[in-house]
């Protein structure tokens, strides 16, 4: 059975793939190896896991203004996210996925996110404020 | 969102492509935020190098570039992720060096002020109260809206360029008074002398509230803090909470009374700090086993009374072997020092300085701490003890006379 979960605001192009669910918040410059594509930070609850073509769960951020620019160049070096859903964002996190035509969303609550298994196939709908499990 | 005509024209192409594309891009963010209307600004802070920007982002500076995309209002830039001079530690690759050149030249070309620096509101420009401008990195935007009661958002990459071009940004997060007001009450009972007690502070508050429209308000600050001390304590917040604001009662001027600071808004919580909790922070840091270590004084740049401070501590000493110290200011600032005595008394003792970059944000800094071995970085950096653990460091936060301490006797205490 789907299950389908509501967010508050959403912008971008409709996607479907896996999520990476995170325990704590994201930061491209603090956590990531921007070269592979892999959460590098020692510690952080998604440590060695690859962001690539997911689309990430993530419930809060961290700093920092470096996603500005970080997201549009895992565009090009081909080791972006698919998509970015966040409990609670920053600015920057929206500007830099604007930037990179990757769809983000803010408004997933906690309950909400203990919902998700790591891997799990969703589709993520920014024109309905929405996420639905994919079987 | 309503536009002027003015912007209307702009998202038209009458100002030429880079001001459409600009504005373009800025629409979809206020959109996002709910925002209404634009409001103009008076100064921005560009946010770029070739370390976070890549190709792609150097590719779209060259579009800008070409379309002869020009600051419309006085804009400064942020620190550099490449040092131009000869270290021995820091092999960057010459590729990227040229790259960043590039980056500066166009930045120059548009009519920027490559000032380098993440330390602009002590040394370039300090907008009033209740003035509207674009700031591209955090630790400006916190000082920024709270020390100095200017209003910003975070403008990250693509953002703050935009801002500058178009002398305008979306209405919405800290320019509007409702964002403004206090969320969080911090009631603070512990003695704050250094730096990095004041980064500490902001670990405490930053990491368990993680939410850039938080704002805490600090109580019980009976001595005036230093504008040192309120940068370290806004970069910390800003990068552990991704936090914009805060107020300190009797010392922001948003917040001459709690109930002004608050403006009507019941705190969400109430937290007290007190010299256990500021010691706890300290003791959570844990050593690793290392025959090569570095001592940082950097994130954000030092001011020049930094710059004082420091030369005064490492008068007479030198580094320690398996001991590296760096520390980064920007170019106002070194030479400054350097006419004053501070640099040639900081390098006799084997202190490497490093003008116009921020350290955490070094090209390749993961491998140059692998070529040269470095396993724990110590630094009075709250911010900067947070921001470089991608690269894997292990980190530790120390009072400013501990760091020295550690670089040059090389015990790590």
């Amino acid at each position: 059975m789907s299950l389908k979960l509501q967010l508050s605001r959403a912008w971008g192009p409709t996607v479907e793939a896996p999520v990476l669910v995170m325990k704590e918040g994201f930061s491209p410059r603090y956590d990531l190896d921007r070269w592979s594509g892999v959460i590098s930070r020692i510690g952080h609850t998604a440590e060695g896991q690859s962001i690539v073509g997911k689309i990430l769960i993530i419930p809060t951020v961290k700093g920092g203004v470096a996603a500005g620019w970080a997201f549009y160049d895992l565009l090009q070096k081909g080791i972006a996210p698919l998509g970015l859903i966040f409990g609670k964002l920053n600015p920057v996190m929206v500007q830099g996925a604007i930037l990179a035509n990757i769809p983000i969303a803010d408004g997933l609550d906690k309950e909400s996110m203990l919902l998700l298994r790591n891997g799990a196939n969703i589709k993520f709908d920014p024109s309905t404020k929405s996420i639905t499990t994919v079987s | 969102m309503h536009l002027t005509d003015v912007e209307e024209s702009m998202l038209n192409g009458k100002k030429g492509e880079a001001v459409r594309e600009a504005l373009a891009f800025q629409l979809e963010v206020g959109k996002f935020f709910g925002a209404e209307r634009f409001v103009p600004i008076t100064n921005a802070h560009l946010m770029g190098d070739i370390e976070v920007m890549g190709n792609a982002g150097l590719g779209l500076l060259r579009r800008l570039s070409d379309h002869h995309g020009q600051c419309a209002v006085p804009t400064s830039t942020n620190a550099r992720c490449m040092h131009f001079g000869e270290v021995e530690e820091l092999r960057q690759d010459i590729v990227e060096i040229e790259k960043e050149k590039e980056i500066v030249r166009h930045i120059k070309d548009m009519g920027a002020v490559a000032t380098d620096t993440c330390i602009n509101y002590q040394t370039v420009y300090q907008p009033k109260l209740g003035e509207h401008v674009a700031w591209g990195d955090t630790g400006t935007v916190i000082y920024a809206n709270s020390v100095l009661g200017a209003r910003t958002n975070y403008e990250g990459g693509m953002s703050s360029f935009a801002a500058s071009l178009t002398a305008r940004t979306p209405a919405y997060g800290f320019h509007l008074d409702e964002n403004r007001r206090g969320s969080l009450q911090v009631n603070v009972k512990a003695q704050l002398r250094d730096t990095a007690d004041w980064g500490a502070l902001g670990k405490i508050i930053g990491h368990p509230n993680q939410d850039y429209f938080s704002v805490p308000v600090f109580l019980g600050i009976d001595e005036m803090p230093l504008s040192d001390h309120l940068k370290h304590l806004g970069a910390s917040l800003a990068s552990y909470g991704s936090m914009a604001m805060y107020h300190m009662v009797g010392v922001t001027p948003e917040a001459m009374t709690s109930a002004q600071a608050f403006s009507g808004r019941h705190p969400d919580h109430i937290i007290e700090v007190t010299d256990a909790d500021i010691a706890s922070v300290y003791s959570g840091y844990n050593y690793l086993e290392a025959q090569a270590n570095i001592v940082v004084f950097s994130g954000p740049q030092l001011s020049i009374f930094e710059m004082q401070n420091l030369a005064k501590l490492f008068e007479g000493r030198h580094v320690a072997n398996g001991m590296h110290v760096f520390v980064t200011t920007n170019h106002a600032v070194w030479s400054d020092a350097k006419r004053l005595g501070y640099v040639e008394t900081l390098e006799k003792s084997g202190v490497k300085i490093l003008q116009g970059v921020c350290f955490y944000i070094l090209q390749r800094l993961t491998q140059i701490r692998e070529e040269n071995g470095w396993t724990n970085l110590i630094s009075n950096s709250a911010k900067l003890v947070n921001t470089i653990t991608a690269h894997r460091f292990n980190t530790i936060l120390r009072k400013t006379d501990q760091c020295v301490e550690i670089a040059c006797s090389g015990k790590l205490i």
